[in-house]
């Protein structure tokens, strides 16, 4: 079971990190939102894929049965909240970014990060 | 077009309805069980989004109960102060207890953990809300 | 900065609480006659030297004094004051009075002279603080102090390039060797359990158990040879000349430079029988002599030939400091005395010569005597003390070193070198008080050469006295020299120093000394040719290399710049996952022995087939070109580990994932519908390679990692302590 998981994760990953190495914003994007996946996969497994009961007391029960570890449950629901909201920041971010400079390659999107004229820093080479 | 369903806009008013309905269940259904205020909000959101698809951002909008930075706040607020009442009974801060209520043959949980849920379904509705709407109205203007 | 604030004509003179009311109303520097600040400010070090000598005549010595400082860090401002600080004590009081009165004339036309009064207050109120404190920690912490009012007393002449390098070298290299002296300090303070000398002092067979106390005395080393001008870092010394010669004669000969000795001294009794400690410090000390007695021949500046020759004494220093038994220790109290009375003499005569000459060349001068007769007595004692001719102190610290290395049959190698350095001194001496001031004035001048204000010669003439004074009555020093001797070797209770050496072994030693120094006196031109033409060492020594290092910063720093701050921002990315990577592999591959790949268990078929849909997701995202169709499938992806929750036990974390999934879908592929109709001047899909090999290579390898870093994780034992902690609460 865990070897089918650890796969997924790493080709999510691997997927996520090969989108973000894009030079296109809205693939850096999806990239992110994968990415993002593949860290909640890892921080679920993290905490083990022991049951299949999920850590809810019964009604009349006393102490939690043997079920999934609550842990790592409580952290990839903060971080997938967390992420969907980074997600429609960036999301807008990235759509005014487009708007404004009428380009979707990050080549070209250098405002804070003007070409240099000191001679240290390279100056902005025309992307092919 | 298929011309014997019913057009859009009835069809998008039943499903605006039922997720809302559904939405409430299971924010209500959370005390106990899976689901809950974020996941209840999302619902909301949801039949916003379908909403303003359909007709637009201005009158999905509308059909907020408040205006979405509003609600968003009222939600917070509400959150916050579910947490009060188990100071008076010196417990720590967001203690939350629950009481089952008898209707006769009904038995109904509640605790205060329901208001705090309110609290998150409000918030969710409102800023996720008010960002989609955001969002379709760029788009209404664009085209 | 404080003291340029001094610029500022509306300074009030009150607004300074620190230095108090006398020093801040002279800070201005538009110097104004009649009211001498170098005079009044003499007082303070007088009266302190005053203060101090009645103090050891009254309380008998150790004195200690303790406040609570840092206390969560054990750090407690320690002073603890024995023989050995007293003679620092005496010395940079004495010397600090002297360097004032000489500086009030020396400085009158100095615009800048109030900026260099404060600073030598300030250095002179450091170095009281490092020989005074017993915790290491507050020692270096006004260690570096004197490092610090070093810089900005050499670099007070800002306007000079040179003034400005020489200060900057002095900075780097006694700052950084300040650096290496704190981690020895911490590393013997974790050796020892405490920061307190004299309870390291008292630990000493403890400590010489430890496996770490030679890397500790490493690294102290380190630190006191960057201070003191050892091999290889002795080069900032000459070139310090360039401050003013009241700060050369007090900080660069008398006072900061023998800081690291110092340091060395109060460590002896506690390392001296250590072979280790003996190599280290008598082959250092021993090499630094002799290479800056060789440069000493090369110099035609009186001043750096002063300066070369006060680096080759504190080789001496070291060296003796190195050699094990008490004579040692008893040497190295009397060279410090010694030293200090005749270089302070002798820098104030370089000074003299520039203030009344216009010059320190000693080609340009010779048969000064007619112009300057009072300088020349001045030069002439202190001369004779140098070259340790007898009736003067110089004579005996002769003796006691002689003595020091007859009673431990030290190497025929170091007083070979030990002869040579002699030979050189007596040289010097020479050159100091014959060359310069005997014979006849051949060189052409447009001014008439002047004999220095009374304030110039004073300082001078009071120590050369003092220094025949202790030489006809050596029994003047014994109670300081004992005491400081008991401080460095504790079982040495020797009381009268002129008793401690034979005669005639001394009167052989120097005759042998003032026979080489003639012999190189003669031939000190030759030996300046001969040795500009083999030596070939300036372009592979230490000062070489440090300059080398310097040019190379801003290279690297340009190079690493180039290289790293591109602008692009894949490769950024790029380098911040190769990074992780890196970390991630090199963490899997040092806990090799660990490793327990799980086994393959029975399949469970929800959550293969959510595995399934996920990778299945993830590896059409790779590929897919259009926007819309790759958000789909990253939807598909997200569905996936929704169902996957869904079936590990997680409903809560698959509904909330199921929600903002089926959102974020819905919203971005509106945002895409509408982009579609933006016209966009330059699509980097249209641009961007089909296949990018690199970021695919990077991706895989980083995918990889983390896959192995699970499956490897899920092998260790589960520590549950958490998830039961909340199991519980949640009743």
């Amino acid at each position: 079971m865990i070897w089918a998981v650890a796969l997924a994760l790493g080709t999510v990953i691997a997927a996520g990190t090969y989108l973000l190495l894009s030079r296109d914003l809205l693939r850096c994007l999806i990239g992110l939102v994968l990415f993002g996946n593949g860290i909640n996969l890892l921080l679920f497994t993290g905490g083990r894929l022991t049951s299949s009961l999920p850590p809810i007391i019964d009604a009349g029960e006393t102490a939690l049965a043997v079920t999934a570890n609550p842990l790592p449950q409580a952290l990839v629901l903060t971080a997938i909240v967390i992420s969907f909201a980074l997600m429609c920041f960036s999301l807008v971010l990235a759509l005014q970014i487009i708007q404004l400079a009428g380009s979707d390659d990050v080549a070209r999107l250098r405002a804070s990060e003007p070409p240099s004229q000191d001679g240290i820093k390279p100056a902005l080479e025309e992307p092919s | 077009m298929i011309s014997w369903l019913p057009p859009a806009e009835v069809f998008v008013r039943v499903l605006y309805a039922m997720l809302l309905f559904a939405s409430l269940w299971i924010l209500w259904r959370g005390q106990n069980a899976p689901g809950g205020g974020f996941i209840g909000g999302l619902m909301a959101v949801a039949a916003s989004a379908a909403y303003a698809l359909v007709f637009d951002a201005g009158s999905a909008l509308r059909r907020l109960p408040l205006e979405p930075v509003r609600l968003a706040a009222c939600g917070v607020l509400l959150a916050l102060l579910s947490g009060l009442p188990a100071l008076l009974n010196g417990l720590p801060y967001l203690t939350h207890r629950g009481v089952t209520l008898s209707f006769g043959v009904v038995e109904l949980p509640v605790s205060t953990v329901i208001l705090f849920d309110l609290g998150i379904y409000l918030c969710v509705w409102g800023v996720f809300g008010g960002y989609c709407l955001a969002l379709v109205r760029a788009i209404e203007e664009e085209s | 900065m404080l003291l340029s604030s001094g610029r500022i004509p509306a300074w009030k003179p009150t607004a300074n609480p620190i230095l108090g009311e006398p020093v801040s109303s002279i800070t201005r520097d538009n110097h104004r006659r009649g009211c001498n600040p170098g005079l009044l400010l003499a007082l303070v070090p007088a009266v302190l030297l005053a203060l101090l000598m009645a103090a050891l005549y009254v309380v008998p010595l150790p004195w200690r004094l303790t406040w609570p400082w840092v206390p969560s860090l054990g750090v407690e401002f320690a002073l603890y004051v024995d023989g050995l600080s007293a003679q620092f004590l005496l010395l940079i009081t004495g010397i600090g009075t002297m360097v004032f009165v000489y500086g009030a004339g020396y400085l009158a036309e100095n615009p800048r002279r109030n900026r260099v009064f404060v600073l030598l207050l300030l250095f002179m109120a450091a170095m009281i603080g490092a020989v005074g404190s017993d915790n290491l920690l507050l020692l270096f912490v006004f260690w570096e102090l004197t490092t610090v009012l070093s810089f900005l007393l050499i670099g007070v002449d800002h306007d000079q390039q040179a003034s400005r390098k020489s200060a900057q070298q002095a900075l780097l290299v006694t700052g950084s060797g300040g650096l290496f002296l704190l981690a020895g300090i911490i590393l013997l303070g974790q050796i020892g359990g405490s920061y307190s000398l004299q309870t390291l002092l008292t630990q000493a067979p403890l400590l010489q158990e430890d496996s770490r106390l030679k890397a500790a005395l490493t690294l102290i080393f380190i630190g006191a040879f960057c201070k003191s001008a050892q091999f290889p870092f002795h080069f900032w010394l000459p070139n310090a000349m360039s401050a003013p010669t009241p700060v050369s004669a007090y900080l660069h000969s008398a006072t900061m430079v023998k800081l690291g000795i110092y340091l060395l001294a109060r460590l002896d009794a506690a390392f001296s029988d250590l072979l280790f400690w003996q190599y280290a410090l008598i082959s250092t000390g021993t090499f630094t002599a002799v290479i800056a007695a060789i440069q000493t021949i090369r110099e035609r500046d009186l001043k750096r030939i002063l300066a070369w020759s006060t680096v080759a004494t504190l080789g001496t220093l070291t060296m003796l400091i190195g050699l094990p038994g008490n004579s040692a220790a008893l040497a190295v109290a009397v060279l410090f005395f010694a030293h200090a009375l005749y270089k302070a003499p002798l820098f104030f005569v370089a000074g003299n010569l520039d203030h009344g000459v216009g010059t320190r060349a000693i080609d340009k001068l010779t048969g000064m005597r007619r112009y300057m007769p009072w300088t020349a007595i001045v030069a002439l004692l202190a001369a004779l003390s140098m070259a340790g001719l007898p009736l003067t102190f110089g004579f005996i610290a002769k003796g006691a070193i002689v003595h020091a290395k007859e009673q431990v049959d030290a190497l025929q190698l170091v007083s070979y070198a030990a002869m040579f350095v002699n030979g050189v001194s007596v040289a010097v001496a020479a050159i100091a008080a014959i060359h310069i001031f005997w014979g006849r004035d051949r060189s052409p001048r447009q001014v008439q050469p002047h004999e220095v204000p009374v304030t110039m010669l004073l300082p001078p003439l009071i120590l050369v006295v003092l220094g025949l004074l202790f030489g006809l009555v050596p029994t003047l020093v014994d109670p300081a020299l004992g005491a400081a001797v008991h401080a460095m070797s504790p079982g040495f209770d020797i009381t009268t120093v002129s008793e401690s050496y034979e005669f005639l072994a001394v009167v052989k030693a120097m005759l042998g000394a003032i026979l080489l120094g003639c012999v190189i006196l003669l031939s000190w031109n030759r030996l300046d040719l001969l040795l500009r033409r083999v030596h070939r060492l300036h372009k592979i020594g230490p000062e070489a290399w440090y300059w080398r290092s310097l040019e190379f910063l801003p290279l690297l720093a340009a190079r690493q710049t180039r290289l790293l701050q591109h602008g692009r921002l894949p490769y950024y990315l790029l380098t911040m996952i190769g990074a992780a990577t890196l970390l991630i592999l090199i963490l899997l591959l040092a806990a090799r022995p660990d490793w327990n790949w799980p086994d393959l268990q029975t399949l469970n078929a929800p959550v293969f087939g959510a595995s399934l849909l996920i990778a299945a997701g993830a590896l059409v995202a790779m590929f897919v070109r259009d926007h819309l169709v790759l958000l789909l499938v990253s939807g598909l992806v997200g569905y996936g580990c929704a169902v996957l929750f869904l079936f590990t036990g997680a409903p809560d974390v698959a509904f909330t994932q199921f929600a903002v999934e089926t959102i974020f879908v819905v919203v971005v592929a509106a945002v895409l519908l509408r982009l579609r109709r933006t016209p966009l001047d330059m699509r980097a899909v249209s641009t961007e390679a089909r296949l990018r090999p690199l970021a695919l290579a990077v991706a895989i390898v980083f995918g990889a990692s983390l896959t192995a870093l699970v499956l490897l994780m899920s092998g260790l034992p589960f520590d549950s302590v958490l998830a039961d902690f909340y199991g519980e609460q949640c009743l």
